[in-house]
Order: C-alpha cells, then structure tokens, then sequence
C-alpha cells in the first residue's frame, strides 16, 4: 500500500504486477544470486576450466535458473503463476542434487561449484531461497484464490 | 597501517552493516520506507564510487591475483545499489526497505571479497 507518488508504470515491470510484497525482496535475492553465480561461472569457465568443469558448469546452470526464477517470480506476481509452480521445484531439487552429490561424491567437486554443500559458500541462502520463493507462491495463490481470482495453473 | 583503499573498505562495510541494520528495523516496524533511508543508500554508493576509484591502484606494480574477477567485484560494487534503488523506484511500502537490506548486505559481502581479492 504504496502512498509514493505516481509515476508511469515501469517498461521491466508488468502492468498488472503489484508495487509491493515480498516478492520484491526474492526478486532482489534472484538478481544477485544470477549476477553472481552467472560471473562466477563464467570466470571460471574462461580461466581454470581444467580444474574442475562439472563444478563450473554446474554454477552457470545455477546462474541461468536463477534467471529464469527472476523472470517467473515477476510473472508470479502479475498472475501468472504457471511458470514459477515448475521452476522453483526445479531450483529446489537442483540444490539439493548438486549438494548431495558434493557430500557423496566429492571426486566430482575438485572446486566447488554455487550449490555444494547446499550453498554453504553463500551462507546457505541458495538453499532458503526455493523453499522462500514456494511459500511465497503457496500464499500467493491462496490469496488469489480467495479474491475470487485463480492463478493460471 | 593498512592501504587507503583497506582503510575505505572498513569504512564501507560498517557503513554498509547500519544501513542493513535499519533498514531492517524500519521494515519490521512496518512503516514506509523513509527519504533518509534513501539518503544513507546514495552516501554509501557515493563511498563505494571512492572505493573504486582507490581501487584502481591496485593495477599498478603487480596487480591482482585474478584480474577478471577483482574487476567483476568493482563494477558490482559500484552497480548494485542503483539498480536495487531503481528497482523500488515507484514504491515506499514496507518491503522495499527489504530490498535495501538485501543490495547492502550484498555490498558488504562484495566490499570484503574485493579486498581479498585486491
């Protein structure tokens, strides 16, 4: 409940996207996380490729999830829940593969890559922040519901 | 005693950590974000700008350990409060005081890990 002043809607925001809600707050996370990991892969891809290419690639497929979590967060929040229902589970399960994976095999992980450990190198946020972004959704699309408007899935 | 460019990152960080800090405690208290919030945001970009400026020595004599990713870590520095302030543009509401807590954390984080990168 915004009392700023009014201004054209943004040209990145959707028309009907709420101003505010803690969708702002994850999509805040979602851009640093894909800023971040996206560099990080990509540096390590062009420069240390041959110490531990699994654990790099993998980091840039946590970047371009991250991005896609950007965008179907945003779309979430204008209505459109569809996309977000499956991408978030896809970021949840991709956490917890990459870090069981690093705990079992460590062979694989001679570096580490944005999901070992669970996210431990980034203090276990990229493990909260699928679990945060389907409470949010679950909320989201009760809400929805109950305003006599159901989510698109 | 540390470099001019240390002694700026302390600075950064603690200045960064309060604005986290209150940031925090204006969104927990429900209000809207207030212009002196915005005001402390734009003072640490205006220290990170500094910060960045000084950090531009470390090219001389050897330069970094890893020149790509210290240059990474210098535009993030300088670029992330803007686009998170853009980002709540429109709106005073109580999670975009949230979302400054989230750009400022991350400075702090990014602050760090350019001066051990340097």
């Amino acid at each position: 409940m915004s009392t700023g002043p009014t201004r054209p809607t943004d040209v990145t925001e959707p028309a009907d996207a709420p101003r505010s809600g803690p969708h702002k707050v994850l999509l805040a996370f979602y851009a640093l996380f894909a800023l971040a990991a996206g560099a990080r892969a990509l540096v390590q891809l062009t420069t240390q490729y041959d110490e531990a290419p699994v654990a790099y690639w993998l980091s840039l497929a946590a970047a371009v999830t991250y991005a896609l979590g950007w965008y179907a967060i945003r779309e979430a929040s204008a209505g459109r829940t569809g996309f977000a229902s499956v991408m978030l589970w896809i970021e949840l399960a991709g956490v917890l593969t990459v870090g069981t994976l690093s705990l079992v095999e460590r062979h694989w992980f001679p570096d580490a890559s944005v999901w070992s450990d669970f996210g431990i190198g980034y203090g276990f946020v990229p493990a909260v922040l699928p679990i945060a972004g389907l409470l949010w959704l679950h909320r989201w699309k009760r809400r929805e519901s109950a305003a006599g408007m159901p989510a698109d899935d | 005693m540390p470099s001019v460019s240390t002694q700026i990152t302390v600075i950064v960080v603690g200045y960064a950590v309060l604005v986290v800090v209150l940031a925090l405690v204006v969104a927990l208290r429900h209000g809207e974000r207030p212009g002196w919030l915005d005001q402390m945001v734009w003072m640490l970009e205006a220290l990170l700008v500094v910060r960045a400026l000084a950090g531009l020595g470390a090219f001389s004599g050897d330069g970094p350990d890893s020149t790509s990713t210290y240059v990474g870590y210098l535009i993030a520095s300088v670029c992330v409060l803007p686009i998170a302030m853009q980002s709540i543009r429109d709106d005073r509401a109580v999670w975009s005081s949230g979302v400054v807590a989230v750009a400022a954390l991350a400075i702090a984080v990014v602050a760090v890990r350019l001066e051990m990168t340097a």
